[in-house]
This record gives C-alpha cells, sequence and structure tokens, in this order.
C-alpha cells in the first residue's frame, strides 16, 4: 500500500513534536539513495526558502488621525512619494519608490527603517474639505506611533526565473545586476533545488490562505501573484524553464526584522528589496515526495541577452551549473553570480525546520487552488 | 636566506618610453617576476601599467633604480577597496564581475570571500554590490 498523509495528520504529529522534518536540499541530497516511497515513509515536512531581491513589495500602513483631520492627497515619506489614494489616512509605500534626488534612496529603505524603529518625516498635503479641513502635515511617525504596518507585496518568490548575459559591446547595469559586455557574466536569481515554488512546480500544496515565513514573522499567501502563470513550457523532470508562478503574500511587518527585509539599489536601474520567505512542504504522498527531491542539475533555466532590448534566448543552463561559479557556453567560460542569497536562504528554511520541529508552526491546507494553464497577456500599443 | 619582496605598482611611461621592452629587462636582467594587472599603453602617447613584481629584495631595488633612470614614473598602488563585510547578506553578484577572483562564493556554505591581497581596485564591485558594501579608499 502507498503511504499517503493529509495535512490533518501530518499537523498532528507536529503537535506531538514528532513530525520529521528536513530543509529541501537535505531531501534533494536524500533522493540520490532513497525512492520516493521510502522518502514519503520518512520525512513529514520539507522547508524551502528563498532571500532575493522582489520588486513587486510594499508596505501599508495607517498612521492615525490628527486633530483637525486630513483626507491625505500627496504624501512623502524621509521625502519618498508614497501611493495616498486611498481613505484618508492609509498610506502604500512601494518597494521601488524612488526618492526625487537620490536615486539610491527609496520606499525599500522606508520600509527597512519602520521596522528598524526609526523615525521618518511624513509631509502630506490635502485640498480640505468640511470633514477634513486640514491642508498641510509635516511631522515623524516611527512603528510605536502609527497604526498598521501591513507587508503586501503582490508578486514575491517567482517559480524560476531566467540567467542573464550581456553579448553587446558595452556594461550594462540592470535588475540583474552589473552585466560585463561581450557575456563577461551571467547573473541569476534563485534558491534552486531548496526554491519553494521549483519544489511544488504544480501548487498541489500552496494555495490562498498556505501559512509561510515572511520578513522574519509567520504570514499567509494571500493571492496568486501578478503576472501568475501556470502554462510555461515545463523540462523533463516537470519544473518550468522560466518564469511562471508567483505569490501575493501579507503578513504584519511589526514583527518583521531587517534580518530577512533588506533595501537594494541596482545601478542606474532602482531601489528594490531583498524580501526572506520560506514555505513548508507537506510530503503528501509518493508524487510529492518525488517533486521534493528535485536536484540543481533537473531545473532548467534559459540564458536571455540583456544586452538586446528584446531579450533573445541565447541557451539553456541548469542550476547546478550555474551555482558552480562558472558556465561554459559557445565553447567560452562565463563568471557567474547569484542575486538572491543562498546563505540567507539556508538560514530562513533552517529556522522554519526548527519552528515545525518544535510545534510552533502548522500546516495549513489551501483554502482554493490557484488558477490552472493561466498564460499571460502582453501589452499591445495601440 | 634570500629575502624576497612583492611590489604592486603603477609605472607611468613617458610617450618616448613606450616603445622600450622595459618589462623585458625587469625580467632578464633583474630576474623580477611580473604579472601585468592593468595595461594602457599605446605609442606615441603616456603608458600607464599597474603591475605586480616580486623578486629577490636586492634585485628589485636595482629594478626600480633602472626604472628612474629610465624616467618611468613610480607610484606605489594606495587605492583599496574596503569591505563591509558585517552588512553583506552573500548574495554574490559581486563576484561574477571580479576578475581577479578577490571576491568569491566557491565555498560550501555560500558566503562571500574577500581576499584584498587579490585586489586591483579595479571598482566594478562599487556598482554592484546592491548593498553598497565597498567604498574606494585613497589613503596609503
Amino acid at each position: 500500500m502507498p503511504v499517503k498523509k493529509s495535512f490533518q495528520e501530518i499537523n498532528e504529529k507536529i503537535k506531538k513534536g514528532k513530525a520529521v522534518v528536513l530543509t529541501a536540499e537535505e531531501v534533494s541530497a536524500m533522493g540520490r539513495d532513497l525512492s520516493p516511497a521510502q522518502v514519503v515513509e520518512k520525512v513529514d515536512v520539507v522547508t524551502t526558502a528563498t532571500f532575493g531581491p522582489m520588486c513587486s513589495s510594499g508596505m501599508l500602513i495607517n498612521t492615525g488621525h490628527s486633530d483637525p483631520p486630513i483626507r491625505i492627497e500627496s504624501a512623502t515619506l524621509n521625502g519618498v512619494p508614497v501611493f495616498s489614494g486611498i481613505a484618508a489616512v492609509d498610506l502604500y509605500i512601494g518597494a521601488t519608490e524612488n526618492h526625487p534626488e537620490r536615486p539610491d534612496y527609496g520606499g525599500a529603505h522606508i520600509i527597512e527603517e519602520l521596522i528598524d524603529g526609526k523615525d521618518l518625516e511624513l509631509v502630506a498635503h490635502a485640498k480640505g474639505t468640511d470633514c477634513y479641513p486640514r491642508r498641510d502635515i509635516r511631522t515623524t511617525i516611527n512603528r510605536e506611533n502609527i497604526n498598521e504596518m501591513i507587508m503586501f507585496n503582490p508578486r514575491n518568490a517567482y517559480q524560476n526565473y531566467p540567467a542573464a548575459v550581456n553579448a553587446s559591446n558595452r556594461i550594462k547595469y540592470t535588475y540583474m545586476g552589473s552585466l560585463l559586455p561581450r557575456m563577461g557574466n551571467a547573473n541569476y536569481s534563485t534558491s534552486g533545488e531548496l526554491s519553494p515554488l521549483l519544489n511544488d512546480p504544480d501548487m498541489r500544496t500552496i494555495g490562498l490562505g498556505t501559512r509561510i515565513f515572511l520578513g522574519g514573522t509567520t504570514a499567509y499567501v494571500s493571492w496568486h501573484g501578478t503576472q501568475y502563470k501556470s502554462n510555461a513550457e515545463l523540462n523533463e523532470h516537470g519544473v518550468p524553464v522560466s518564469n511562471a508562478a508567483t505569490l501575493t503574500v501579507m503578513g504584519d511587518a511589526r514583527n518583521m526584522s531587517s534580518e530577512y527585509i533588506k533595501a537594494a539599489y541596482y545601478e542606474k536601474y532602482g531601489v528594490s528589496m531583498f524580501v526572506g520567505i520560506g514555505i513548508p512542504i507537506p510530503v503528501l504522498d509518493e508524487e510529492m515526495a518525488a517533486r521534493l527531491m528535485i536536484r540543481n542539475e533537473q531545473i532548467t533555466t534559459r540564458i536571455l541577452d540583456y544586452g538586446n532590448p528584446d531579450h533573445p534566448e541565447l541557451g539553456r543552463v541548469n542550476y547546478a551549473q550555474l551555482m558552480s561559479g562558472e558556465i561554459e557556453f559557445n565553447g567560452k567560460k562565463i563568471r557567474t553570480s547569484s542575486l538572491s542569497s543562498l546563505y540567507k536562504a539556508r538560514k530562513i528554511a533552517g529556522i522554519l525546520k526548527k519552528q515545525i520541529e518544535e510545534g510552533a508552526f502548522l500546516l495549513s491546507e489551501p483554502l482554493e487552488a490557484f488558477p490552472a494553464g493561466k498564460g499571460l497577456n502582453s501589452l499591445e500599443i495601440r | 636566506m634570500v629575502k624576497r619582496v612583492k611590489k604592486r605598482l603603477v609605472l607611468r611611461f613617458p610617450a618616448d618610453r613606450v616603445n622600450e621592452p622595459i618589462t623585458y629587462v625587469l625580467i632578464k636582467d633583474y630576474d623580477v617576476s611580473i604579472n601585468i594587472l592593468n595595461a594602457d599603453i599605446t605609442h606615441g602617447k603616456e603608458g600607464n601599467l599597474l603591475i605586480e613584481m616580486r623578486g629577490e629584495a636586492a634585485k628589485m631595488d636595482e629594478a626600480l633604480e633602472y626604472l628612474k633612470d629610465r624616467k618611468v614614473h613610480i607610484s606605489p598602488v594606495v587605492k583599496t577597496i574596503l569591505f563591509n563585510e558585517k552588512d553583506c547578506i552573500h548574495c554574490g553578484a559581486c563576484a561574477s564581475v571580479c576578475f581577479p577572483g578577490a571576491l568569491t562564493m566557491k565555498n560550501s556554505n555560500r558566503k562571500l570571500k574577500f581576499s584584498p591581497d587579490r585586489c586591483v581596485a579595479c571598482e566594478l564591485c562599487i556598482k554592484a554590490c546592491p548593498l553598497q558594501l565597498f567604498e574606494l579608499n585613497f589613503g596609503a
């Protein structure tokens, strides 16, 4: 009889402190000697993680009302514009929003400083209404004197991402880092076999309401991410060969730490934010075990030329090759860099593993699965 | 025992010296091992050479005398890169732009390793680091 486990059965084991938890790297190594049937018998939960720059991120705050109150129509925090086109004193700090005069300072820095408890200068304006008569505000806010601080990231944890090279004759500064001319280097950005959505490529266990680690605290998957794609080309191991599924995630930023949320600046591109995400995956059956045993050499990605505005595909490569520090491409050795930190991702996977082992983190079964067969529209300029 | 020394220098050649095989003489006559880290030499123009020289202390002194005699301007490399290691998140974005291999991620714990003795201060890491942890230092 093949072993099958439900979320409930696994949670019962976690509560009793009897669940066997491994990180995705540990289970990939184990998979060299054991079959999926043996893995499902031995292991209950596998922790996955990533710590990379995720531009589509931000924080929703509510500043509290002043007396007399204001209906904020435009606002800045430390000079960085924040979105105020929602009711009175709700503000959304977009991670990639830039300070108009300081290209290396922006929304992500504001978010990190709020998490760290620093004072920020709030400047806001409004036309003044009968119910909200105040027209101007200049004051300081911090994590202690505002109401909500909700991390709300519309597109995180990309399931795979292309590796970038630059075949042109000039250095390119991109969101994929500094790309040296004539394919002088290749940059990639995932944690490979440790990456959450690469371990559940069919999104069987990750969906609406999945409990996750986000930025240092327990948080949730609150929708499928923007640009969610579930009809991407798969390789022979059933893994998308390019960017595919994404997640919208939410959590209480007041409990987060700048150890796992970090502002970043990419030369000539702008501000972005490193986000730390960890997702536990239950080993429900043999099929799930087989997915979780995937190794870096079985995960393929495309090499795109960022030296050409159309980003044409030049070839394919796997993550064992990319992580070795050097790939061979068209007879040329090319040094590789990661943009996401495997060191930090391992730390997150380890923390989550410990929390589950100690019974402090239970798994949640998705309330709803994310759409299958979903493609993407592109913008036609009419 | 013979004392061996290592020096990292910028040699500036006057325009009328560019055609002379100066590095050849250094190697052949003074037994100095030379590693050219950066070269910018055009015939008829002033040239610059960033080199690392290794050799016996006495011969190295003679070699430097020879260079002075040939009107080559010698300046020690004072530009260095400072790295704020404490705040590093170990992404590794700097490693692939580092040609001399001073920044590497090849260890199994995936932590960035900075080896200042290999750094030639090309400055590419300064723009590659998303946390801006590298800084150019002009001090001695």
